[in-house]
């Protein structure tokens, strides 16, 4: 047992070490700062609730089984479980971008509360788990079939960017950013 | 004869890295690191005259200057932190903490193991076995380092990034030699044990060939530290709602 944990605590390093050379993390490349919201790319806000609630909702997929085609039945489905990914990852991402926010403003403070980051960091974990687990079951099951599941994370998506405003409100202007010495 | 070579070639690499440490003056910025490596060089010479004149001490020449390199080993690590860190108090804080909670651990599983088999070592497997557990210690604090950096953001220059890859990877695949390698039969595990150390030097004397300076934060603010309460405090209040979502949505 304790043969097997070492070999994982090994591996594991190895590993991210692996993805540390050759995917360029920490590195040192100059980057502007960022402007909130503002990465080209990168979702700004949340879609629409009327939106996402028409994603997966049921409405839609009973006008289009009541089409009788099965063609037109594989064709929404193909579409809406698309459009959903997108939403996901558009979700996933608000998540990240409010944990660079955060790291940002709270790796140059003295009085960082360790237990609160803790706290903080696990509730992100957690949101970037259901973010992942939203995603498979789409692939799995597809939107329509997922609606709950969905309203319940887009809920949570929106309580993040609550956070994100309330970091934008002019609280982390100059605070970040690098510069060569 | 193998052996042989990796032995020579580490010695060979290790000498190239001190000395063009020396001549870019990376030696003077990265002291502990570069230390380090003057100690290998001369633990190599010791354990190479000792094979050759006095084989009798060898074993006991080999393991007590495998202890000293890691305890030297463990200071780089502790170089790493201090280096990449010094701009960043909240990521330090974060760290120090980080690499406690690791220590407590690996102390706690130390006691135990020991209470749980006091007479179960035999003098001959005991010092692979120590050094497997210490180096899994490195390998979890450096695990838990390299992910807050991660967190954070940290911005690494060139020369410290190799150095924290060069360790680390050498740390690692350590790990896994120790688990399977045995130093009486001189099998694959045997050699990819020793030959580990010279990934690292050959990754060291890549990143390490000439000084790149390493990114600095922006000045930062004085009243930063009112600013994270504030968003701490923010934090806290977003959770607090979202708990109480959380609790809605099982109910429901």
């Amino acid at each position: 047992m304790i043969d097997f944990l070492s070999l994982i605590a090994g591996v594991l390093l190895v590993l991210m070490l692996m993805a540390v050379a050759t995917k360029g993390w920490m590195g040192s490349r100059q980057l502007p700062d960022p402007v909130p919201g503002s990465s080209e790319g990168e979702p700004t806000e949340p879609c629409p609730k009327e939106f996402v609630s028409r994603v997966f909702s049921r409405g839609d997929w009973e006008f289009v089984h009541g089409l009788k085609s099965r063609g037109m039945e594989r064709l929404f489905e193909h579409e809406r479980k698309k459009v959903a990914l997108v939403w996901v990852r558009q979700t996933s991402a608000l998540v990240r971008n409010a944990i660079r926010e955060h790291a940002r403003a709270a790796r140059q403070s003295k009085n960082l509360d360790f237990l609160g980051e803790i706290s903080i960091l696990a509730q992100f974990l957690i949101l970037i788990l259901s973010c992942r687990v939203l995603s498979i079951a789409i692939h799995i099951a597809g939107p329509v079939r997922l609606s709950g599941l969905a309203q319940f994370a887009q809920r949570l998506s929106q309580q993040v960017d609550r956070l994100q405003e309330s970091l934008h409100g002019g609280v982390l202007a100059g605070a970040s950013g690098t510069r060569a010495t | 004869m193998l052996g042989q070579l990796i032995w020579w070639s580490s010695i060979a690499l290790e000498m190239a890295l001190l000395a063009r440490g020396l001549q870019n003056r990376l030696a003077f910025r990265l002291p502990v690191f570069y230390s380090y490596i003057a100690f290998v060089i001369f633990q190599d010479l010791v354990r190479l005259s000792t094979f050759q004149w006095k084989y009798d001490l060898y074993k006991r020449v080999f393991w007590s200057t495998e202890f000293l390199g890691l305890a030297i080993g463990s200071l780089v690590v502790f170089e790493i932190y201090k280096v990449s860190l010094a701009a960043y108090p909240g990521a330090a804080r974060m760290a120090r903490n980080a690499l406690a909670v690791v220590f407590l651990v690996a102390l706690v599983k130390g006691v135990l193991d020991v209470a749980g088999a006091a007479a179960g070592w035999q003098a001959s497997a005991a010092a692979p076995e120590i050094e497997r557990v210490l180096r899994v210690v490195q390998a979890a604090a450096i695990l838990a380092l390299v992910a807050l950096f991660l967190v954070y953001s940290i911005p690494f220059g060139r020369n410290l990034r190799g150095v924290l890859l060069g360790y680390g990877l050498f740390v690692g695949t350590r790990v896994i030699c120790l688990t399977f390698v045995s130093l009486q039969n001189h099998n694959f595990w045997f050699y990819a044990y020793s030959a580990s150390y010279i990934g690292a030097l050959s990754l060291w004397l890549g990143y390490l060939w000439s000084y790149q300076p390493s990114p600095q934060p922006r000045n930062p603010r004085a009243d930063l530290d009112d600013e994270y309460r504030k968003i701490a405090a923010e934090t806290q209040r977003w959770l607090q709602a979202m708990r109480g979502y959380l609790r809605k949505t099982v109910r429901s």
